[in-house]
């Protein structure tokens, strides 16, 4: 069986399309946000597309949630991966057993995940395949050094699944969806578990060798910006998605951490007015 | 015979084609019993944004759509003729509603409720379903249940309003009422 797949490789039914990172990065087109931010209006006070009173929020939910389940699929094929793609041992291109086991049960949760998320998208009205497949999990899990792998899913994406998970569950709450609440609460108990896996080997991997370590935290830091959706994960009381404090400091961050992922989103949603300034000027807005 | 007119005729930040938008508005004129009215859409294909609005029912119509609106989720910048379709019905449906003389004391859209606009809109797609049109009813009810409650008040409520022909604006706010009684017991 072959090792280190690509996210070419995995398998798909026809209902699932897959949406290349590419197809979104050509898009030039400006969110009325992102408009006002590089114009500098002011005076409108920015909602937050999750809170129940916004118009768009149940579709933006359901889109949501739809990008957690193929996210899921792919956590369940990155942790199957990681569990097949390299021997036992004390190498650096080996791992401990324990590593292993721990990416087995991994399995098991996101299998579960998997099943509660075609149900969850049951009752939220969203066919299977209604919504574009981005592959971004499954690219961070191809990390051919296991340690940079689990640092960059276990801490990286599991750790936005969190701020995710946790924000779904307020919206659920707030809404007044029991099944909804639930569920995220649930998938979100699971989720601090596989980051707290992710810090502990992250430690433990890289004990003896600083090196290591630090390439492991630049490449979570990385994964970290590119996928903080452009600054959409914050701290304001506009952004869509709440870093979760609490819950990341359960799963093993520590206070100087957080606080870098909320520099980096802060830096990231910079980077994205610059961008789209480029735009915006190109049809003179 | 209807006319519509949309702009613009060609999209330089999407790959849209005014011609099927045309196309599939024109059978929705007919299908909702505009007649032979003049539509003219506007779409404005600088944003991903989705919201719509009707600037006047009175002929021409005038609809303003966010490109967005007619995105295929699954392939960005390209239409999808299901959700337009979607889209257009669920507007046209209101334009005839306010010219059928039931929705004269409809409030502006702009001053309606969430549930107030949800609760006609489940009324139009309902409408749309049986005239053969694919408007995913699940997704319409998950809409309703966020406004207006998780339980089987609501949920009655929904199916009334979705089978229902020939309302006026009194019964969408009397099923609004009927929804908020059990959301906010006295």
């Amino acid at each position: 069986m072959k090792k280190l797949m690509t996210s070419q490789d995995l398998a798909r039914d026809a209902r699932f399309k897959r949406v290349p990172m590419q197809a979104r990065a050509l898009d030039r087109r400006l969110t009325e946000k992102q408009r006002d931010a590089i114009l500098g209006k002011e005076g409108r006070k920015p909602r937050n597309q999750f809170s129940p009173e916004h118009p768009d929020a149940p579709d933006r939910a359901r889109a949501m949630m739809h990008g957690i389940f193929v996210g899921e699929i792919q956590a369940l094929e990155g942790a199957g991966r990681t569990c097949w793609d390299f021997e036992v041992g004390t190498g650096e291109n080996e791992v401990p057993f324990a590593l292993k086991l721990d990416m087995a049960r991994q399995c098991w949760d996101e299998a579960r995940h998997c099943e509660i998320s075609v149900k969850l998208s049951d009752h939220m009205g969203t066919e299977i395949g209604e919504f574009g497949e981005s592959a971004f999990l499954f690219e961070a899990a191809c990390n051919p050094d296991p340690i940079l792998r689990l640092a960059g899913v276990n801490r990286a994406l599991e750790g936005l699944a969190i701020d995710v998970f946790n924000t779904m569950k307020e919206f659920g709450d707030k809404a007044g969806d029991p099944v909804l609440e639930f569920c995220e609460d649930w998938m979100l108990a699971d989720e601090v578990t596989h980051v707290k896996m992710g810090s502990d080997w992250l430690r433990r991997g890289t004990e003896n060798d600083p090196a290591r370590r630090e390439r492991a935290l630049e490449f979570q830091r990385i994964v970290d910006k590119l996928f903080s959706g452009g600054g959409a994960r914050g701290e304001e009381e506009s952004s869509p998605i709440k870093l979760a404090r609490r819950f990341r400091e359960l799963a093993g961050f520590d206070k100087t951490e957080i606080d870098e992922i909320a520099n980096l989103s802060k830096e990231a949603l910079e980077e994205a007015k610059r961008a789209m300034a480029g735009a915006a000027k190109a049809y003179g807005s | 015979m209807a006319t519509v007119n949309v702009t613009p005729q060609e999209f330089n930040f999407v790959s849209y084609d005014a011609a099927v938008v045309e196309r599939i508005a024109e059978k929705l004129v007919r299908d909702v019993g505009l007649g032979d009215a003049t539509v003219d859409i506007e779409i404005d294909e600088k944003t991903p944004l989705g919201r719509q609005r009707i600037e006047s029912v009175d002929d021409p119509v005038k609809l303003f759509v966010e490109g967005g609106a007619f995105e295929d989720p699954t392939e960005p910048r390209h239409l999808t003729e299901r959700g337009t379709a979607d889209v257009l019905g669920r507007l046209l449906f209101r334009v005839a509603d306010r010219r059928s003389g039931r929705f004269d004391d409809a409030p502006a859209d702009t001053d309606m409720s969430l549930q107030e606009s949800v609760a006609w809109d489940a009324y139009c797609m309902g409408r749309l379903e049986r005239l053969g049109y694919d408007v995913r009813k699940p997704r319409r009810q998950y809409h309703f249940r966020t406004r207006h409650g998780f339980n089987d008040v609501a949920d009655a409520v929904f199916e009334r309003l979705w089978s229902a022909d020939e309302l006026t604006w009194a019964d969408v706010a009397a099923a609004c009422a009927e929804t908020e009684a059990i959301r906010q017991p006295a």
